[in-house]
């Protein structure tokens, strides 16, 4: 069983954002960076089939400056084999320009029982490098799984749409992008912890092409309007319904 | 004249509401590009609301069949899309719902082009294409520019309000020519009998202390339920600590984080916490008997009362009227 | 009202457990095993990695935190003196350190409501020389120099129990994970992990379970009983710059509570401003986190403060009682007991970082030591207190042994007291001032004012919770042992003691909210026991 998970080093949702001098991207001064909790389930998920299957390997890829390092070691201590950091400075804007560089890599380290990745990273909520991975490597490709079983090469997937769950099949080595729901990420054991630092990570600096996206500016959003008061008890109900139906048209 | 392709969207042969969010945000593009708009639907057959899209602003219709193409066809959705585009588009536009995010990267992919996803606004500017989208939950914006050949982008859904003009697109359907690919939708659960998950719904009706009890939480389940099952009923963190809504059911810290298009706050006083849970919604009402709650600050609307009062007041007015 | 008849006894029983007793999932075996990752916990690392490198011996060093990553659980003023940092760093420049910058203007002022009297600096407030910080940013950079040079950091395990070999203390338990209200496990449950060590460090910081539970079990006593004071503190990016460390005394506190506040420039446009307050003060109604509120409205400090933005709320208390409530010993047979949870902190110049960071220096030396000698190296730690002992942190503290506890008797003739003290280096004054526990200093039912709305600068608890990063899950089980028969009275003291709103009298009854706890302790001085919880719960503090 050979899986790789691709992951990546994001700011915790906590963070208070505020705009870098370059007026582009995120100040990092004191911002707390974790392991995309998407790509939390995409571990988990690897983990336990590589633990089902009994033998083969979980290989984590990351693109990143030489910080997500840190990151990498956080999926090893829950236990995954080794890790590859494809290193860059800047983590491009345009995911195709990361989905190419992950592609070749994963090219490369091949054949893959599995790919995963989490849905979306929750600094960009671009939620493309998977299925683009999945184009470039021609795999086949389910997004935000919330449910998977693979069964005699056969990928049986629940995936959210609105109101309703969508069964998805597709034949084995896929791409399959996880959603919340899927599994339940371990806490990394003591030992795990311990057996992280030994675990190989290999670092390779990789040259990005320009893409086809261009951040021209980061803003804060814009200040809520004021709000008003309707008007005061069971009278001010017609008013309000009114408002929302014409002005704010959500009725 | 080049061609900005609306990528709309089917279930079960008939058009959801986003296509026509699609085709709106297209016509923009177009009309400051000088381009033509055509609104792509996929599918078995012409899917019924296709003849409305004119009126949104397409200047045709045009209906991609393929064998397998009934339900959502991923592979086979894309290459149709991509090869389409292939012969003369500038722009792609898709939607970004559950069906759009999975498609509109990979039609960006197989056009070895980037994907701008979630856009909440759009424009021309020197004549570059611009969006505006949002990252850190909402948090920030980003504004981007796309240099793609063709440029791909998704809007979010619920944002671009749908324009009519008088104006009817024609019509045509053509063969795709690609098979469906090797991802099938085998079938399409309803989701599990019961609420609506308060992070989905488009209509959040949050209950806090100023209920006074449990039981009472019945009022904000008949204003749910006079939405129709669009509105879910959610909770602050303080009656989720006493035991009367589930955790499930929580708004605000680590509860859910939840953005529908109509959030209405009742006897909830607005700590902090709540607030950061569902501060991006696009509309907030509250109804607190106190008019110093902070939860006032961040409404739109806010009405001062007695709650017992005034929300079954409301379910009747919004009974009425639907 | 004497909060003490209320309190739940130190639960032994669950902080001493048998080496090798049922319920541990996995075990491990560690040379050395340090709990807590503050200043101490890791100067202590760093000293013993270090001398273990030298001695061609990589020694097997692990520090558990509770916090989920380092600096997230620790707070401060701060201004630190680098005399330590130095020690441990001989090779860096304190332009190296992650201080933020040195101090250069200071003010000492005696508040009124409405304005202020500028004071000379007391000699023990002289700063020249030292640094503002952020504890945080040390603790995070100092944790980067542990595991550079190997060290095991064990982020988001609390350790709950010691486990004990007849008299030697052999290692530590650590908490489990994923339980439910009812303590019973969910799918998400991690097993308590057992730690063996030669040498156990406790580093816990103020108030330290562990700390209390070595010190009742092998009755370590003091010659006065441990005090402490709560420090609330908020962080603020300020339009108007502030150029200087900023003390003040006097208004909003009560005259017979001992404390007063600061406001220290990170960066000229970011600022720390706190208010510490001994814990012994009589009216049962104080709030010390709405003098905070209240303090912030004084002009003093609003000119500062209207129109900027509160970035960051925390609390946390801080050990009092000087050199009478030291431990007699703060070694045994496998242990030492660093920093805080031993009470370095000297009251007046409000300094307990360097204290801290040497201690665990001293430590590592002697823990080195003993481990060299192969013998059980358990039995050799006495000579952390000898070199603790003869070095400036008792010097220091002998000094101003009296100073805090003049203060018993009310602001003014504790000030005369404290000021004839530092003019005679501590001669005048200079025999033991006894003092009881604050669980034990009476309380008057006073109704007090009730909960005010906060001002343009204020901040309710919950909110201020919400700012100290806290995201605890909602459905934990309670860490906090009640006591039994809580009085509305009683409930109603200890809404007011807590910052974070974890208690609450509702209809006379006392409620808790565990998930708000951001571990400051004061509960455990004065009110329901604290104990240690699931790992990673808490505040997430960024730049306290």
């Amino acid at each position: 069983m050979k899986i790789a998970v691709c992951i990546k080093r994001v700011a915790d949702s906590e963070t208070r954002v505020k705009v870098a001098g370059d007026g582009k991207s995120l100040d990092d001064a004191g911002v707390k960076f974790i392991l995309n909790p998407y790509d939390e389930f995409a571990v988990e998920e690897a983990l336990q089939r590589k633990e089902k299957a009994g033998t083969g390997e979980v290989v984590v890829l990351a693109l990143g400056s030489a910080t997500a390092q840190e990151t990498i070691r956080t999926a090893l201590a829950m236990g995954a084999d080794r890790g590859i950091l494809l290193q860059t400075d800047a983590v491009p804007a345009d995911g195709f320009v990361t989905a190419q560089a992950i592609a070749t890599e994963l090219k490369a380290g091949g054949p893959w029982d599995l790919v995963l990745f989490g849905k979306m990273a929750i600094d960009d909520y671009n939620s493309q490098v998977g299925p683009m991975v999945a184009e470039l490597l021609d795999l086949p490709c389910v997004t935000s799984v919330s449910h998977l079983t693979i069964e005699n090469g056969v990928a049986t997937a629940d995936r959210e749409i609105e109101g309703a769950v969508e069964v998805v099949q597709c034949p084995v080595p896929a791409v399959i992008t996880t959603d919340k729901g899927i599994n339940e990420p371990r806490y990394p054991a003591l030992k795990g912890i311990m057996a992280a630092k030994k675990k190989p990570l290999e670092v390779k600096p990789v040259t990005l092409g320009g893409g086809s996206i261009e951040v021209l500016e980061m803003q804060p959003p814009p200040a809520r309007k004021e709000g008003k008061i309707v008007g005061e008890g069971a009278a001010a109900v017609p008013e309000l319904v009114k408002l929302l139906r014409e002005e704010a048209k959500v009725l | 004249m080049t061609t900005v392709l609306a990528v709309c969207e089917q279930r079960d042969g008939s058009l959801r509401k986003v296509s026509a969010e699609v085709v709106t945000g297209a016509r923009r593009i177009a009309d400051a590009l000088g381009a033509e708009v055509e609104a792509l639907v996929l599918g078995s057959g012409p899917a019924s609301g296709s003849d409305q899209l004119g009126g949104f602003g397409a200047d045709r219709v045009v209906t991609l069949t393929g064998d397998g193409f009934g339900k959502y066809a991923p592979e086979g959705y894309a290459k149709a899309v991509a090869d389409r585009a292939k012969a003369g588009a500038t722009v792609v536009v898709c939607a970004a719902s559950a069906q759009g995010k999975d498609l509109a990267p990979r039609i960006a992919a197989k056009l070895g082009t980037g994907l701008a996803a979630d856009v909440t606004d759009v424009m021309v500017e020197g004549g570059a294409l611009m969006a505006i989208r949002p990252v850190y939950a909402g948090k920030a914006l980003l504004k981007v520019k796309l240099t793609g050949k063709p440029a791909v982008l998704s809007l979010r859904p619920n944002v671009f309000t749908p324009v009519q003009r008088p104006k009817a697109g024609t019509a045509s359907t053509a063969a795709a020519n690609v098979p469906a690919g090797r991802v099938t939708v085998k079938e399409i659960k309803a989701a599990e009998a019961g609420a609506l998950d308060v992070a989905e719904a488009p209509i959040v009706i949050s209950g806090g202390r100023g209920l006074k009890e449990p039981a009472n939480f019945k009022i904000l389940e008949d204003l749910a339920h006079a939405f129709g099952g669009r509105a879910a009923v959610g909770a602050s963190r303080a009656v989720v600590d006493a035991g009367w809504r589930p955790h499930a059911d929580q708004v605000g810290q680590t509860g859910k984080t939840v953005s529908p298009t109509l959030y209405i706050a009742i006897g909830i006083s607005g700590a902090i916490q709540h607030l950061a849970g569902m501060r991006t919604s696009k509309v907030i009402v509250a109804i607190n008997k106190d008019k110093d709650a902070p939860i006032f600050k961040v409404a739109d609307y806010g009405v001062v009362g007695d709650l017992f009062e005034i929300v079954p007041a409301l379910t009747a007015a919004v009974k009425s009227h639907a | 009202m004497k909060p003490s008849q209320y309190q739940a006894p130190l639960p032994l029983d669950r902080l001493i457990l048998k080496a090798g007793s049922e319920g541990a999932g996995d075990t491990m075996e560690l040379d050395v095993c340090i709990v807590g990752g503050g200043p101490a916990g890791l100067a202590c690392a760093i000293e013993l990695a270090r001398l273990g490198k030298k001695d061609g011996n990589e020694l097997n060093i692990g520090v558990l935190e509770k916090a989920e990553a380092l600096g997230e659980h620790n707070l401060s003023g701060a201004v630190v003196n680098p005399r330590a940092l130095r020690e441990l760093f001989p090779d860096l420049k304190d332009s190296d350190f992650p201080f933020r910058r040195a101090v250069d203007k200071e003010a000492v002022y005696m508040l009124t409501g409405g304005s202020q009297i500028r004071m000379p600096t007391p000699p023990t407030m002289q700063n020249h020389g030292n640094y503002v910080a952020s504890i945080c940013e040390l603790v995070r950079w100092l944790g980067g120099k542990a595991e550079e040079l190997g060290v095991n950091v064990f982020t988001g395990f609390p350790a709950a129990s010691l486990l004990v070999d007849g008299h030697r203390v052999a290692g530590v338990r650590t908490e489990a994970a994923g339980l439910d209200r009812e303590g019973k496990p969910t799918s998400s449950y991690s097993a308590p992990n057992d730690l063996t060590a030669k040498v156990t460090v406790l580093a816990e910081g103020t108030r330290g379970t562990l700390s209390q539970g070595f010190c009742k079990w092998q009755n370590v006593g003091s010659e006065n009983p441990q005090i402490f004071a709560l420090g609330v503190k908020e962080i603020w990016e300020t339009k108007k710059p502030l150029d200087r460390i900023i003390h003040t005394l006097g208004w909003p506190l009560p005259t017979d509570a001992f404390g007063g506040s600061f406001f220290y420039p990170l960066e000229p446009n970011l600022v720390a401003l706190g208010i510490v307050v001994g814990l012994d003060y009589g009216d049962a109604a104080l709030d010390i986190h709405v003098l905070l509120q209240r303090l912030k409205m004084h002009p003093l400090f609003k000119q500062y403060l209207e129109g900027g933005e509160l970035v960051e709320w925390g609390a946390k208390t801080i050990p009092e009682g000087g050199y009478y409530a030291l431990p007699a010993r703060r070694s045994g047979d496998g242990v030492v007991i660093l920093g805080d949870a031993a009470g370095f902190v000297d009251v007046p110049s409000l300094k307990g970082i360097h204290y801290a960071i040497q201690s665990g220096i001293y430590a590592a030396r002697a823990i080195f030591q003993a481990l060299k000698s192969g013998e059980p190296a358990g039995e050799k730690l006495a000579e952390y207190d000898r070199l603790v002992n003869e070095s400036y942190i008792i010097k220091d503290m002998k000094k101003t042994r009296n100073m805090r506890l003049a203060f018993k008797d009310g602001f003014y003739v504790g000030g005369v007291k404290a000021g004839l003290m530092t003019l005679t280096g501590g001669k005048l004054f200079g025999g033991k001032i006894s003092m009881h526990s604050d669980a034990e200093a009476e309380r008057q039912l006073t109704p007090g004012t009730p909960g005010s709305r906060p001002g343009s600068v204020g901040i309710s608890k919950v909110d201020a919770v919400f700012k100290s990063g806290n995201s605890t899950r909602d459905t934990i089980p309670s860490h906090l042992i009640v006591g039994k028969d809580i009085t509305k009275e009683v409930a109603d003291f200890y809404s007011h003691v807590c910052p974070a709103g974890v208690y609450e009298q509702v209809d006379g009854q006392l409620r808790v909210n565990p998930p708000n706890c951001v571990d400051c302790k004061a509960t455990d001085v004065l009110g329901p026991r604290w104990t240690p919880r699931e790992g990673g719960s808490g505040p997430k503090y960024k730049r306290m």
